[in-house]
């Protein structure tokens, strides 16, 4: 028996993947949940409108961050920043009354904004000034129903998995049983044959989003207040992006095994850093920067935002651009990778020999 | 010599089938026996009888003259088809690991070896990692070995100096079984077991198992239009550069081939073993 | 038409592994490159199908649509039927319909498939699956038919098989190309290469390459290794003198294949 254990431990020391993963994920772990898993958010960005502005805005302290005061402006603009997404607080002030609209689907600041209200009250009865009367609206999400937010996040989640992890394990399959070699003499072109392994995956994760859509709104009451169109395009770029890691990934795995190694390695920090779960802006911020690199926290914010808020595509084509450069560069990497596995030898002459990742023989 | 592996009408059924059925084999210390066999006929699940590794349906597998035990296992040494070499470690290493599994203290590795002893079996050629196998099953010195064509994939000089490493423990008196699907391979056993569908069809030395068979040597102008018209009728054609080698009689033969001006000329020789081995094994021609 | 590789040579990194190979593809004959594990065998295949880049020479063949290639590894899908592995390869080649039909039939009625048409590739023995790895390749009835060590680790019947199916494609005039480890199937050929690490070290006819052994063979029945070049044969040694005088104890042998092949291999070994 002893000799078993020292044996593993041996083959164990050389199997870099395997130590990376054991290193690796502890570190992520313990990075995330120290800095990157909070409930409560710091700040919230709250926009002040209506003759009382500037009065209000003086009382506002922290959590609340004041990002505008508009003395003129009234509900509209407010409720066009917490569409797009530039407060998520907004203070309306005038006829004696205040009114707070709340953006429903910052689960977490809506929470922290209402318990931060509710001392704000306490503490001014207890010093005996009046408290002016407050009105809250939650908009967009009025029960603050968490399957409204997960839901569309859900939908990022499994155009990942399939994008990813599904479609580097059918690629790294051929690779396994031989036949990409055979594939190559044929007479296909090398784009014949990406787009053939790509685009049946392409198509079955559009059909999953349908689904996992239909049934969000079906079963749970998800709305989908936007735009078809735009979120259709957000959906498309993404899926561009995961199936372009997919494809990479499975040009550097010799093995089905290596290649869900990675893609674990892959989806898992996007599971955590991308706002799924926990909300990006109460991260700290030398963690925080992760969630900008991962392309899942942008198309969650396009996936919440269309179906939630009918996001205008003015207020997401930033996104829609980083994700279309995302997917420019993945899928072209990928592509060239790919590329020299199925016509090694375009052309004869003085060409140093340039060996297809599987070919060693 | 001592009988270190016997079946006695060994019989095994899977259901109705009779995977191996009512089979007698011996080896004895010091001999090379090969086992001859199409796909299915029953090779790989006699060995398993014969090791242990499956309680037979009828008749009896004895290991060194009882019956399969712990105590046999570390009297019999096993290099299968993949090596059973890890290849993510060093020679030594998995020299250590075998000698600590049987328990057979830390013997030295032999010369052939040796030299490779710091590198990672992977990366070696496969005729190195073949001796690098035979030499692990070896070294708690079993008294018989069973080895799962030991010399596939290899080249004539590698498989010449595998033999020579098999031939020396042979002559230290280890029975060597060896299962086979080359006739290279089969040529250098002392004795050969051929069975076809669970049954031993033919149990001899080479000469014996080929008996008398002969085939039709056809040498003549256009070896393609005779292949072609001996291929057509039936009749199974070996073709060794643009000689033909046909079974049969040399004027069934002169008969299909006459008529189409080829400059025939025919010549009866022995059958080679792959000839002997197809006739024994194959039912007669159905065309 | 003139195929094959001319002076030529691959390298992977640092070593080549394949050095200056010349080799004649001809339609209607059978060549068979012979060497052991390492020797450059598939190297060789792959650069004559073009699926390594020469560093250099040239490599000559056909347009693609009239090349089959049956690599080392499996070559068709195990989760998909005979069937479809079938139609797969003709579709690539633009075999369909009727013709796919009628090729598919008179391909697996030889290979003797015929009853399994719906069995999975994974669910057929090894055998069985490199005869439809084979049939596959010949679908489109290629000029140049290459096949990388086709029948290492398949049972002998089905190796019989595949052979006459091999002669079968040769005698109806394509040029084939196989490579092995086995000398005894490098008999079959009418051209033999041998390929001793990424070298050609002798070419020719069967006839040929015995007719040119160098020196003396014999063979010594003792049961210590006699001094020399000598290697094991069954309970006796071969022992090769180059300068033709054969030492004490060795009765003189006539050279067969075999023992020309190994002969050449330690006569390259002198030399390096």
């Amino acid at each position: 028996m002893w000799a078993m254990i020292v044996k593993e431990f041996r083959q164990l020391r050389r199997d870099r993947r395997t130590l990376a993963m054991l290193i690796v994920l502890p570190v992520l772990l313990l990075v995330i949940f120290g800095y990157a898993a909070r409930f409560d958010v710091a700040r919230i960005p709250t926009i002040v409108v209506g003759p009382g502005a500037a009065q209000v805005a003086g009382h506002l302290q922290a959590p609340f961050q004041v990002v505008g005061i508009d003395p003129d402006a009234g509900r509209s603009l407010v409720e066009s920043h917490l569409r797009d997404g530039t407060a998520v607080i907004g203070v309306v002030t005038g006829g004696g009354l205040v009114l707070v609209l709340m953006d429903g689907t910052q689960l977490f600041s809506v929470e922290t904004a209402q318990a931060a209200l509710a001392h704000m009250t306490q503490a001014a009865k207890a010093s005996g000034s009046s408290a002016p009367s407050l009105s809250v609206q939650i908009l967009f999400n009025p029960h603050l129903k968490t399957s409204w937010i997960m839901i569309p996040g859900l939908t990022g989640l499994i155009l990942l998995f399939i994008g990813t992890l599904i479609t580097s394990l059918g690629i790294v399959r051929e690779r396994q049983a031989g036949t990409i070699e055979q594939l190559a003499v044929m007479p296909f072109r090398p784009w014949d044959v990406i787009f053939g392994k790509i685009v049946p995956y392409l198509l079955l994760a559009s059909l999953d989003l349908m689904v996992i859509v239909a049934v969000g709104m079906l079963l749970f009451g998800v709305p989908f207040a936007g735009n078809v169109a735009v979120f259709a395009l957000g959906a498309l770029l993404f899926l561009l992006v995961t199936l372009g890691m997919g494809v990479l990934i499975s040009t550097v795995s010799q093995n089905q095994g290596q290649s869900i190694q990675l893609a674990i390695m892959f989806v898992v920090p996007q599971i955590l850093l991308s706002g799924l779960i926990f909300p990006i802006s109460s991260m700290a911020l030398g963690v925080r920067w992760i969630a900008y690199v991962l392309p899942l926290s942008y198309f969650i914010d396009i996936s919440r935002g269309v179906m939630l808020k009918n996001m205008p595509i003015a207020a997401l084509w930033q996104w829609l651009v980083i994700l279309t450069g995302m997917a420019v560069v993945v899928l072209g990497l990928a592509v060239l990778r790919f590329r020299r596995d199925l016509a090694p030898s375009t052309r004869r002459g003085r060409v140093p020999a340039v060996l297809a990742d599987s070919a060693a023989p | 010599m001592t009988v270190l592996a016997q079946a006695r009408r060994l019989t095994i059924r899977f259901g109705a089938l009779a995977a191996v059925d009512s089979v007698d084999l011996a080896v004895e210390g010091g001999e090379v026996v090969g086992l001859l066999g199409a796909n299915g006929a029953g090779k790989t699940t006699l060995i398993r009888l014969l090791l242990g590794l499956l309680r037979p349906s009828g008749g009896e597998a004895l290991l060194f003259g009882a019956l399969p035990s712990m105590d046999t296992r570390r009297r019999v040494g096993y290099v299968s088809q993949t090596l059973g070499l890890y290849d993510d470690m060093t020679v030594e290493e998995n020299w250590t690991f075998t000698s600590a599994a049987f328990g057979s203290g830390r013997p030295a590795m032999p010369a052939s070896i040796s030299a490779s002893s710091d590198e990672l079996v992977g990366t070696l050629p496969l005729g190195v990692q073949r001796r690098v196998a035979f030499a692990v099953a070896f070294s708690h010195g079993p008294e018989l070995l069973v080895l799962d064509e030991p010399t596939s994939g290899v080249g004539p000089l590698s498989r010449a100096r595998l033999w020579q490493d098999v031939r020396d423990s042979a002559e230290h008196g280890t029975g060597i079984l060896v299962t086979t699907h080359n006739m290279e391979e089969a040529a250098q056993c002392d004795r050969l077991v051929v069975m076809v569908g669970g049954r031993v069809a033919a149990d001899g030395t080479v000469a014996e198992v080929i008996a008398s068979r002969t085939v039709v040597e056809v040498v003549c102008d256009d070896w393609r239009k005779a292949f072609a018209v001996l291929d057509g009728a039936g009749l199974v054609v070996q073709v060794q550069g643009e000689v033909l080698r046909v079974p049969g009689s040399t004027d069934q033969v002169a008969a299909l081939l006459s008529g189409h001006d080829l400059g025939v000329r025919l010549a009866v020789v022995p059958a080679n073993l792959e000839e002997a081995f197809v006739s024994i094994v194959s039912p007669p021609p159905r065309r | 038409m003139r195929w094959g590789l001319e002076n030529a040579s691959v390298k992977f990194g640092s070593r080549l592994a394949l050095d200056r190979v010349s080799l004649a593809a001809e339609p209607s004959t059978i060549r068979v490159v012979v060497g052991g594990d390492g020797a450059g065998k598939s190297t060789l295949v792959r650069a004559l199908v073009g699926l390594v880049r020469l560093c250099q020479g040239d490599a000559l063949r056909p347009p693609k649509r009239q090349i089959g290639y049956v690599p080392a590894s499996a070559g068709l899908y195990v989760d998909l039927t005979v069937k479809e592995n079938l139609a797969f390869s003709g579709s690539a080649y633009g075999v369909v319909g009727s013709q796919l039909a009628e090729r598919s039939a008179e391909l697996l009625e030889r290979i003797g498939l015929n009853d399994a048409t719906e069995r999975l590739g994974g669910q057929l023995s090894g055998g069985m699956q490199r005869k439809l790895a084979v049939a596959m390749a010949l679908l489109h009835r290629p000029s140049l038919l290459v096949l990388d060590e086709p029948t290492t680790g398949v049972d002998p019947l089905s190796r019989a098989e595949l052979w006459r199916l091999i002669s079968a494609t040769a005698a109806a005039g394509t040029a084939v190309v196989a490579t092995t480890t086995y000398v005894e199937e490098a008999h079959r050929a009418s051209k033999v290469t041998l390929l001793e690490q990424g070298r050609s070290i002798a070419t020719g006819s069967p006839r040929d390459i015995v007719s040119a052994v160098p020196g003396a063979l014999g063979v010594v029945r003792s049961k210590a290794q006699p001094g020399g070049l000598s290697w094991r044969w069954g309970t006796a040694w071969r022992i090769w003198a180059p300068s033709g005088e054969l030492p004490e104890g060795a009765e003189p042998l006539q050279a067969g294949f075999e023992d020309a092949v190994i002969i050449a291999a330690l006569v390259d070994q002198e030399k390096v």
